[in-house]
C-alpha cells in the first residue's frame, strides 16, 4: 500500500481502455478524473475501465465511475467495468451496485467483445 | 634578523602587543590594529583580508580607509592581482604606482590609492591572509617599511585568526545546531539522534534529519560532507534543504540522491558527500532506502542478532556526473530498530573500524527499550572522550508494537486518509484480524475519516481522532472528530455510510456538544468469510 495510483489509456479500434493501478481513492481522485473524462474521443464506441490491477477504491472513486457512466450514457457511449475475482474492489463495487449503470466483466477481452457486440 | 626599526618606530609596534589588545572583542582589536599600523607607517588605509576555507579565496574582513571593501563583500582568488600575488608568494608585495599595476579589487583605485605595501599573515607556517596599507600619494615603500609591517603582522596574526575562528566557530555551532532537526512524534515510530562536533579546531559537515511527507510517511536522512570548516558546515546546510525539498512530495530515496547529487555538483565541483536516506511508513512499517557511499545501516529484530544492512554498492554525492542511485525495499517489523551513523561516530584513533561497529552492535543487540537512553549509552560506549578530530552523528528509529488499545490523532485533512488506514490495519493485523477484515474495517474507517474531515471543520483546521479496541474477536473502531457537524453535502457521502455499513457489523453515529462519533463493529479472525 504506497497511496499512490496510476491511470494507463490503450486504444484497441474505437474502444479505449484506461487502466487503473493503486488506489483509487480520496487522495487521488481529482487526478484520476482528468485522465478517465480525458480518455474518451468522440469517434469512440465505449470506454472499458480496468480495476483488475486496483488495490482500493472508496467512495470518492466510487463517485467517479458513476459520473463517468452517467457522462458516457449521455453521449450514447456505454461503459464496461473489468473486476479481479474477488477482492476488496469487488465487494465494494457490489455494495454500491455499479452494475445498475454499467456493465461487469471478468477480463477486458470479454468487456471489448460485448462492446463491439452492441 | 638585525633590525633596521628606529627605535622610536619600534616602540611604537610593541603597542600592538598591548596586554591591553587581548581583551578588546574583535571588531575592536581589529580597528585598534588597523590604526596603530596606520599611525606607525604613516599610511592613509589599511585592510586585513583572511584566506577562506577552501584556501583559493581572500576576503577582505577589516579595513580603515577602504571600508566599501569589506561592505561589498568582495572576493579574491589568491593568485591573482595584488593581495592575491602576497598570498601566494608568501612575500611582501611593494607597488608604486597602482594605476599601472595588476590590481583585481577594482575599490583600490577607486579610492585613488597611489601605492601599496602588502605582507603575509602567516600562523604555524600556513598563510592565513593578507595584511596591506596603502598611500594616497606615490610613495616608496622602503625595507623599514616592509619589516614593520610585516613584524606587526607576525605579532598580531594568531590573535586575529584565534578569535575570528573563535566567533565563526560559535556561529557555525549555533547554525549546525539550529540544522539539527526537532523529531517528529508519531504513534508508531519513536526516534532519537546525537550530534558530536569535532573535538579539534575546525567544523564538520555531519547531518541527521527526520521529516514527515506529505503522504503521511517518515522521511529519515543522514549524511556527511567530507571536508571540514565552516565552509563545509555551510554545505551540508544546503544539501539538507536540498534533501527536504526534493523529498517533500514522496519522490523516491534513489532519486531524491540523484537531484541531490545533481545540486551538489553545482554548489560545488569537486565537493563529495555521503548520504543515507530513507522512507519509512509509520504505520504499515514498509521501508525504502538508498545510500550513496555511506556507511551501511544496522538492523535489529528482537531476538536477532543486530545486523548491518547490506545496501547496493554506490558513489558518494558529487562523485560523478548523473550519478544514479537503487532503492532498497525492506520491512521494519514491530519492535524492530534501525541505526543510523556516520563514520564519525565508529573512527577512533586508538581502535579499528571493526572492532567499533563491533562495540556498536553489541550495544545495540544489549535491547535497552528507550531510544533516548540507547543514545546516550552509544556516545558513551564509542566516543567516550567525545569526538575525535571528526565530528559524528547518529538516528535511531523503532517501529513501536501498537498495544492492545490503538489511539492515534491525525490532521483533519484528506492527506492524513492514507496513514490512518496503514496505522489501523496494522493495529488489526497484530489483533488476529484476517485479510479481509483489515480491508473492510480500513475502508469503512476511511470513509468515516473523510466525513469528518468534509463536515465537521470548513476550513479551520482540525483534528480527527482513530480509536480501536477489541473485546474477544469483537472489534470497535471509533472516528471522532470535534467540529460541529453538518449533513454531508453531495451523493458520493452517501455512498459513504452505505459502504460503513455495507463492510461492517454495525454502525452508529453518536453526536454530542464535543463533536461527532462514528462507531464500526465487526467480528474479526472467521477465515471462512474471507
Amino acid at each position: 500500500m504506497n497511496g499512490s495510483a496510476e491511470a494507463r489509456v490503450d486504444y484497441h479500434d474505437a474502444v479505449g481502455v484506461v487502466t487503473l493501478t493503486g488506489e483509487v481513492d480520496i487522495v487521488q481522485a481529482s487526478q484520476l478524473r482528468e485522465h478517465l473524462l480525458g480518455a474518451v474521443r468522440n469517434e469512440d464506441l465505449g470506454l472499458v475501465v480496468d480495476l483488475t490491477e486496483a488495490s482500493y477504491i472508496d467512495s470518492v472513486g466510487v463517485s467517479l465511475l458513476f459520473e463517468l457512466a452517467e457522462k458516457l450514457s449521455e453521449r450514447q457511449l456505454r461503459l464496461a467495468v473489468v473486476l479481479p475475482d474477488g477482492g476488496l474492489v469487488g465487494r465494494v463495487l457490489s455494495i454500491v451496485n455499479l452494475g445498475s449503470v454499467a456493465e461487469l466483466h471478468p477480463s477486458v477481452d470479454d468487456a471489448l467483445a460485448s462492446i463491439r457486440a452492441a | 634578523m638585525k633590525s633596521r626599526i628606529t627605535s622610536e618606530r619600534l616602540r611604537d609596534l610593541q603597542s600592538i602587543t598591548d596586554a591591553a589588545l587581548a581583551y578588546l572583542p574583535l571588531e575592536g582589536l581589529l580597528d585598534e590594529l588597523l590604526s596603530r599600523v596606520i599611525g606607525i607607517i604613516g599610511a592613509d588605509t589599511s585592510a586585513i583580508l583572511l584566506l577562506e576555507d577552501d584556501d583559493t579565496t581572500l576576503v577582505p574582513r577589516a579595513a580603515k580607509g577602504l571600508e566599501e571593501e569589506v561592505e561589498r563583500g568582495i572576493r579574491i582568488p589568491v593568485g591573482r592581482g595584488f593581495a592575491g600575488r602576497v598570498a601566494a608568494t608568501r612575500r611582501p608585495v611593494r607597488i608604486l604606482n597602482v594605476a599601472e599595476a595588476d590590481i583585481y579589487n577594482p575599490i583600490l583605485r577607486e579610492k585613488g590609492l597611489a601605492s601599496l605595501l602588502g605582507v603575509p599573515l602567516v600562523v604555524e607556517g600556513s598563510v592565513v591572509g593578507v595584511w596591506h596599507v596603502g598611500t594616497l600619494t606615490e610613495r616608496a615603500f622602503d625595507d623599514e617599511d616592509v619589516e614593520l609591517l610585516q613584524r606587526a603582522a607576525d605579532r598580531a596574526a594568531l590573535a586575529i585568526v584565534s578569535r575570528l575562528t573563535e566567533r565563526e566557530r560559535g556561529l557555525a555551532d549555533a547554525l549546525q545546531r539550529s540544522l539539527m532537526p526537532r523529531l517528529p512524534e508519531l504513534p508508531a515510530v519513536s526516534l532519537a539522534g546525537r550530534y558530536l562536533p569535532a573535538a579539534a579546531e575546525r567544523l564538520g559537515g555531519d547531518w541527521y534529519d527526520a521529516f514527515a511527507l506529505q503522504d503521511g510517511r517518515l522521511g529519515m536522512a543522514i549524511g556527511d560532507v567530507v571536508g571540514r570548516g565552516f565552509h563545509a558546515a555551510a554545505i551540508m546546510g544546503q544539501l539538507r534543504s536540498g534533501l527536504r525539498a526534493y523529498a517533500l512530495d514522496g519522490a523516491a530515496p534513489s532519486d531524491v540522491l540523484s537531484s541531490l547529487s545533481g545540486l551538489l555538483r553545482q554548489l560545488e565541483p569537486g565537493r563529495t558527500a555521503t548520504v543515507i536516506y530513507l522512507v519509512v511508513d509509520p504505520h504499515g512499517g514498509g521501508l525504502v532506502i538508498a545510500g550513496a557511499g555511506h556507511p551501511p545501516p544496522l538492523v535489529h529484530t528482537p531476538g536477532e542478532e543486530p545486523r548491518l544492512l547490506e545496501l547496493p554498492a554506490s558513489v558518494p554525492l558529487g562523485a560523478a556526473r548523473h550519478a544514479r542511485y537503487e532503492d532498497l525495499m525492506m520491512v521494519l517489523d514491530p519492535g524492530s530498530m534501525l541505526v543510523l551513523y556516520t563514520d564519525g561516530f565508529i573512527e577512533r584513533r586508538d581502535e579499528s573500524l571493526d572492532d567499533s561497529l563491533h562495540r556498536l552492535m553489541a550495544t545495540v543487540a544489549e535491547g535497552e527499550e528507550d531510544l533516548e537512553h540507547l543514545g546516550d549509552t552509544l556516545v558513551d560506549v564509542l566516543l567516550p572522550e567525545g569526538a575525535g578530530n571528526d565530528d559524528a552523528a547518529l538516528l535511531m528509529a523503532r517501529a513501536m508494537p501498537l498495544g492492545d488499545v490503538l489511539v492515534a490523532r491525525f490532521p483533519a485533512e484528506v492527506q492524513s486518509i492514507p496513514g490512518l488506514r496503514r496505522l489501523l490495519g496494522r493495529w488489526l493485523d497484530e489483533a488476529g484480524a484476517t485479510r479481509r477484515d483489515i480491508d473492510d474495517l480500513t475502508l469503512a474507517a476511511a470513509e468515516a475519516a473523510a466525513n469528518a474531515i468534509e463536515h465537521a471543520y470548513g476550513l479551520a483546521p482540525g483534528v480527527v481522532e482513530l480509536h480501536a479496541s477489541t473485546d474477544d474477536d469483537n472489534v470497535t473502531v471509533e472516528i471522532s472528530d470535534f467540529g460541529n457537524w453538518r449533513p454531508p453535502r453531495g451523493t458520493h457521502r452517501g455512498r459513504g455510510l452505505l459502504l460503513m455499513e455495507g463492510l461492517t457489523d454495525d454502525v452508529e453515529v453518536v453526536r454530542t456538544g464535543e463533536g461527532t462519533t462514528v462507531e464500526l463493529k465487526r467480528r474479526i479472525g472467521d477465515e471462512a468469510a474471507a
